[in-house]
């Protein structure tokens, strides 16, 4: 059963997310070990399997980024696992370019600046998967999610490089 | 989780950072990424009139593993030619710098940036040639 199955819900980028922690909310009382302390333990085992499903599909449906990669998954298509490479120059150059401007950010301001860009990026990004994904159309959809795990990957080392600089102010003000 | 002497070496360390000028004839530039990790990797190779490498740079975002495993590249393919450095192989780098089995994907990253400024290198010269003749 796929996640969207799982909680009852249409297997679509959009996702109202209200819906979704409802759905959540009833199958996580409804699988609830409390609920099978005196079941036999074949039942047991099977509502701990089902909770532990139900929180994976909850987790992966939740996050925008994660939810499209597991919707192009489930649309058959191919994303670089583990120990991968791509050799795509437009998109490895700018990863490489917006790198290389925040370490060469040294202040809060700075950072926070690149950061703000690059989460404008990701929005326009994510709204443009929902046409890629009506059109079907995989090497774009494929495309677009490696740039948004760049641009994901941008964002944690901008927290990152953000609380660095704190750090650094405020041993400097400490001084 | 314990890392070799020669990893950490490496990364503290790192030899070559930098760039080479990407449009000269005799530069040949490799760019590749592992987007599990979001790491991105530029491998630069300098060759001289005689064939050999006579200067490599490279600059790497990623983990510790992926910034040693392309430093000591770089190390690696200086005074080698072409065909030489193109034998480098993913598992010498992991033996040489004792990575740890999760981080095996960080030296495949090197050898195929070695590889794609080798194959950068090799089209420049095939485009010359075609158009001396």
């Amino acid at each position: 059963m796929d996640h969207f199955a799982r909680l009852g819900l249409p297997a679509a980028l959009d996702l109202d997310s209200g819906a979704l922690d409802k759905a959540y909310f009833a199958g996580q009382r409804q699988w609830h070990p409390d609920r099978f302390v005196a079941k036999p333990p074949e039942e047991r085992a099977k509502a701990s399997v089902e909770a532990a499903a139900l929180n994976d599909a909850y987790r992966t449906l939740k996050n925008p980024l994660d939810r499209a990669v597991y919707l192009a998954t489930l649309k058959g298509v191919e994303l670089p696992g583990d120990g991968k490479t791509i050799a795509d120059p437009d998109l490895l150059m700018e990863a490489m370019e917006a790198r290389e401007e925040l370490q060469e950010a040294d202040t809060v301001q700075a950072v926070d600046g690149l950061a703000a860009k690059v989460r404008s990026d990701v929005d326009t990004a994510l709204n443009g998967l929902g046409g890629l994904f009506l059109a079907n159309d995989k090497p774009a959809i494929r495309k677009a999610l490696l740039r948004l795990r760049y641009l994901d990957k941008f964002a944690e080392e901008a927290r990152a490089r953000r609380t660095n600089i704190e750090r650094a102010n405020s041993e400097r003000s400490g001084a | 989780m314990a890392y070799s002497e020669k990893l950490i070496d490496h990364y503290e360390n790192p030899r070559n950072i930098g760039s080479l000028d990407k449009g000269s004839d005799d530069v040949g530039t490799g760019l590749v990424g592992a987007p599990a990790c979001g790491d991105v990797m530029k491998l630069q190779i300098k060759v001289g009139a005689d064939g050999l490498i006579e200067d490599a740079k490279f600059k790497t975002f990623g983990c510790g593993s992926a910034i040693a495993s392309s430093s000591l590249v770089t190390e690696w393919v200086k005074g080698k030619t072409i065909d030489e450095a193109e034998t480098i192989k993913n598992t010498d780098i992991a033996k040489h710098l004792a990575l740890p089995p999760v981080k095996i994907h960080c030296s495949v990253l090197a050898e195929d940036a070695i590889k794609a400024a080798i194959a950068d290198y090799r089209a420049k010269i095939a485009k010359k040639d075609e158009a001396a003749e």
